[in-house]
């Protein structure tokens, strides 16, 4: 990045700029570029949002008629016969941007877009104190370096542990970068030491031997599997500590379900779920539902009820006795800033959810409770974010908001310092109202223009422009887009294997000296 | 009469000229021409490009217009290709001229040339001789060998001697430096139809539709000077859209000439025209935003002479804005 002249602007308005390139200058979407004001001495910082061709031919169709040209020269296999001569001066290339704001002249302050550049302004490439602004809006959690079109800049991006508590939604087709961008979040997580904590469920036991392989792992990683893994903690969870609501959560429930539900409740007279394990070795079904339910509930209805208790109390993770639950040290590691993986590979959709439904409640409650009720532990509890990946499975907009924790806490969570981590491919599946909630955004490529939308009118930074950036960003590369930032920051995403190498190990503890044993012997 | 009887008549009366076969040949404004008896067309074979290439053009507009009395400028652009590359790019100098209430005059005693005070002026004269002009320069400054394309025929105004013409190629031949002109819309025809599209469509015939040619047409009466000019009619591109009029002096080889021409009528844009005149012709034009720059400096210096605004504005107002005319 030098100097060297890349264009010089001629039209458009305060939010937008266009500039002139000469016709072999590769810009790139996403590129950012500065617009030198030598008038005032700002210098604004312009994203190239679209590039175009043009031509001092005024005439209509006089591209098309020289590509017309060429291409029959190719066909008779005489390309070349036709050049087109001086095409340097004859064609050019015309650059869209967006305005991002620009640089005080004395080089300190950022400020939105509020005037227009001098016309004809120099537009170079920026240079790394035009990003020193940034720096503080980079926060301790790094994820990438910043990226300008193709070329990735010596600048660290990254966000703020603290906006963990105000959701973070992870949005990416398939291949994109996704676990990638999650196992480098949970690094930098575990390399602050405590400050911030991570709950991850991971459906597909992708994160268990990566995320072991950081430096950091032996202090600060603590790994539950609902399955026999090496260097994992059994995940047993106790039915006292599921509820209904756990149920209501994981799986689709038609209104007399529901109701089905609702009458076992009362009939067993529990808050929680101990009684599915009765329920599960009920045989004569039309006899219990005759007799113990006063036959208010349809047969099937109570079979298909039966059926999911039965496989519930079957499934290994579960367990009938309150002693062996994981969740009081699920809770343990997290106030202890972990980052604790749930690796629930081996259980089916339904069950993963409800798994994840009963940790997100009891991070929820602990946590709320300690705001209301001691302040001053709540005050030392580092901020916890809850990582759910198919997240559109509990936000959608048709689940039933009252007994789902999850909207809950995208609701409430920030105040008791508890976030959601939605990774999701499909946005548009979100419930808008709750994606609003969200405050820091990773858009990795999305080829759907229906989830480009959704983000577009939810993100915290104008994102409007950018739908041909976002379609065309390549695995690794993402935008950023949260309060901190002016802007949404492109970047490229630290492959994590890179960042297992270079991170070292955290600082050994301070041991007490061994005795002198030949000294006392002495 | 009504439009239609009218527009029938006109119609038949084309259809007429435009397929009667007349063989005769003319152009109404081509003077000193004496035709071919008979045009035949002759295959063209592609030669290796001249290493000096120049091209001029002029360009001219009206600046303000009292109708009694107008200001316009012209200019004489020129271009130069060494090697292929562009080595010379001269707008030329923009030239103010007042025409009209007498001062027409003035204008002819600018031009330097030995022409009756009486002759009329009009824009092409002022333009014609700058261009000439400029055509002159390029020849003393052209390498020997080299091609200098002229926009139009050799046949200058008609109010420009004769012996101008005589001299600029008798030191053209000195020099060694073959001038050709070459016209894209030519008024050459052969009982009544257009002469280079009947031209097109009968090569088309007899050599394919990729075919490169040319074909005498015409040349110059001996007393033009310098032994006077040929006229010809060639395609320089087998994927030329148009043929155009091209005249060359009479001791000009054509074929060598016109097939080095054609090595450099090979733009993708505009193949069959040679490229050199296209940057020419564009350096010329006066666009509006040239119009409205001078008018602008004008406006300025009737402000320092005192020209009151209104004097101005109902002087050169057009009133033809009046009409809302679509």
């Amino acid at each position: 990045m030098d100097g060297t002249s890349r264009g010089r602007l001629f039209g458009k308005n305060v939010l937008e700029a266009v500039f002139r390139a000469s016709p072999d200058e590769d810009l790139f979407l996403g590129e950012l570029l500065v617009g030198v004001d030598e008038a005032t001495g700002r210098r604004y910082l312009f994203r190239v949002v679209d590039v175009t061709y043009g031509s001092e031919h005024r005439e209509p169709g006089w591209a098309e008629r020289v590509a017309g040209t060429l291409l029959s020269d190719d066909a008779r296999g005489e390309a070349g016969m036709h050049p087109l001569h001086d095409q340097a001066l004859r064609t050019y290339r015309v650059a869209s941007c967006r305005c991002l704001g620009y640089l005080t002249p004395d080089g300190t302050e950022f400020r939105k877009p509020k005037s227009l550049p001098t016309q004809f302004s120099r537009v170079i490439s920026p240079e790394p104190a035009d990003f020193a602004f940034l720096r503080t809006k980079m926060g301790d959690l790094p994820i990438g370096r910043l990226r300008s079109g193709e070329t990735v800049v010596d600048f660290e991006v990254g966000i703020p542990g603290s906006s963990l508590a105000t959701h973070v939604g992870v949005f990416a087709t398939t291949g994109m970068g996704k676990s990638n961008l999650m196992k480098v979040l949970a690094s930098g997580v575990m390399q602050r030491g405590g400050r911030y904590g991570l709950l991850l469920v991971d459906p597909h036991g992708e994160y268990r031997t990566s995320l072991a392989k950081h430096p950091w792992a032996g202090e600060r990683l603590r790994t539950y599997a609902a399955r026999r893994l090496p260097n994992t903690s059994a995940l047993r969870v106790s039915l006292a500590e599921l509820a209904v609501d756990d149920l209501r959560t994981a799986y689709e429930w038609s209104r007399p379900q529901e109701e089905a539900l609702f009458e076992l409740e009362r009939h067993y007279g529990a808050t929680d779920l101990r009684w599915l394990l009765d329920f599960a070795q009920v045989d004569d079904l039309a006899g219990f539902r005759e007799i113990d339910l006063n036959g208010r509930v349809a047969l099937n209805t109570l079979q298909v009820v039966h059926r999911r208790a039965r496989r519930i109390v079957e499934l290994p993770c579960v367990s009938a006795d309150a002693n062996v639950s994981v969740g009081g040290a699920v809770i343990r590691d997290l106030q202890d800033g972990k980052v604790v993986l749930i690796d629930v590979s081996g259980l089916g959709s339904t069950e993963e959810v409800l798994v994840a439904s009963f940790l997100a409640r009891k991070v929820l409650d602990e946590w709320s409770s300690a705001y209301l009720e001691q302040p001053e532990i709540h005050e030392r509890l580092p901020v916890v974010a809850i990582a759910l990946e198919e997240a559109q499975r509990v936000l959608s907009r048709n689940r039933d908001r009252e007994s789902n924790v999850f909207p809950r806490v995208a609701r409430e969570g920030r105040k008791f310092k508890v976030g959601l981590c939605a990774v999701t491919q499909q946005p548009k599946l979100l419930d808008d109202e709750l994606l609003s909630q969200f405050n820091t955004f990773f858009v990795l490529g999305l080829a759907d223009e229906k989830d480009r939308n959704i983000l577009r009118s939810s993100s915290k930074q104008d994102i409007s422009a950018l739908g041909p950036e976002i379609q065309t960003l390549m695995p690794g590369e993402c935008l950023v887009a949260n309060l901190e930032a002016p802007f949404a920051v492109p970047a490229k995403v630290h492959l994590y294997e890179a960042v297992v190498r270079s991170t070292d190990p955290p600082p050994a503890r301070m041991e007490a000296a061994p005795a002198n044993v030949s000294a006392l012997v002495d | 009469m009504g439009v239609e009887a009218s527009l029938q008549q006109a119609a038949a009366r084309l259809a007429e000229l435009l397929t009667g076969g007349i063989a005769a040949l003319s152009d109404p404004t081509g003077r000193d021409l004496v035709f071919e008896a008979e045009v035949s067309l002759r295959l063209l074979e592609r030669r290796p490009a001249p290493a000096d290439v120049w091209a001029v053009d002029g360009g001219q507009c009206v600046v303000a217009d009292a109708r009694c009395v107008q200001l316009l400028v012209t200019r004489a652009a020129r271009v130069r290709y060494a090697a292929g590359e562009r080595v010379l790019e001269d707008e030329g100098e923009l030239r103010a001229h007042l025409l009209g209430v007498g001062e027409d005059r003035a204008s002819l005693a600018a031009l330097g040339l030995a022409i009756d005070a009486h002759t009329s002026v009009d824009a092409n004269l002022l333009r014609d001789r700058w261009e000439w002009d400029a055509v002159v320069r390029s020849i003393e400054e052209a390498q020997p060998g080299a091609l200098v394309l002229v926009d139009g025929d050799l046949v200058p105004d008609w109010r420009i001697p004769s012996t101008f013409m005589g001299e600029l190629l008798e030191r053209s031949a000195e020099r060694n430096v073959t001038v050709a002109g070459v016209t894209k819309h030519s008024s050459l025809s052969r009982g009544g139809a257009p002469l280079v599209g009947q031209l097109e469509l009968e090569a088309a015939v007899q050599f394919g539709p990729r075919a490169m040619w040319w074909a005498p047409v015409a040349r110059t009466r001996s007393d033009f000077g310098a032994g006077g000019l040929q006229v010809v009619v060639a395609r320089l591109d087998p994927d030329a859209r148009f043929a155009f009029r091209v005249d060359l002096p009479v001791s000009a080889d054509p074929e060598e000439v016109l097939g080095a021409m054609s090595a450099v009528s090979a733009d993708a844009a505009f193949p069959g025209y040679p490229y050199p005149l296209s940057v020419a012709d564009q350096l010329a034009a006066c666009p509006p935003w040239l119009r409205q720059e001078l008018w602008l400096e004008l406006d300025e210096l009737f402000h320092r002479a005192g020209v009151p605004v209104e004097v101005r504005e109902r002087a050169f107002t057009d009133r033809h804005k009046l009409m809302e005319r679509a």
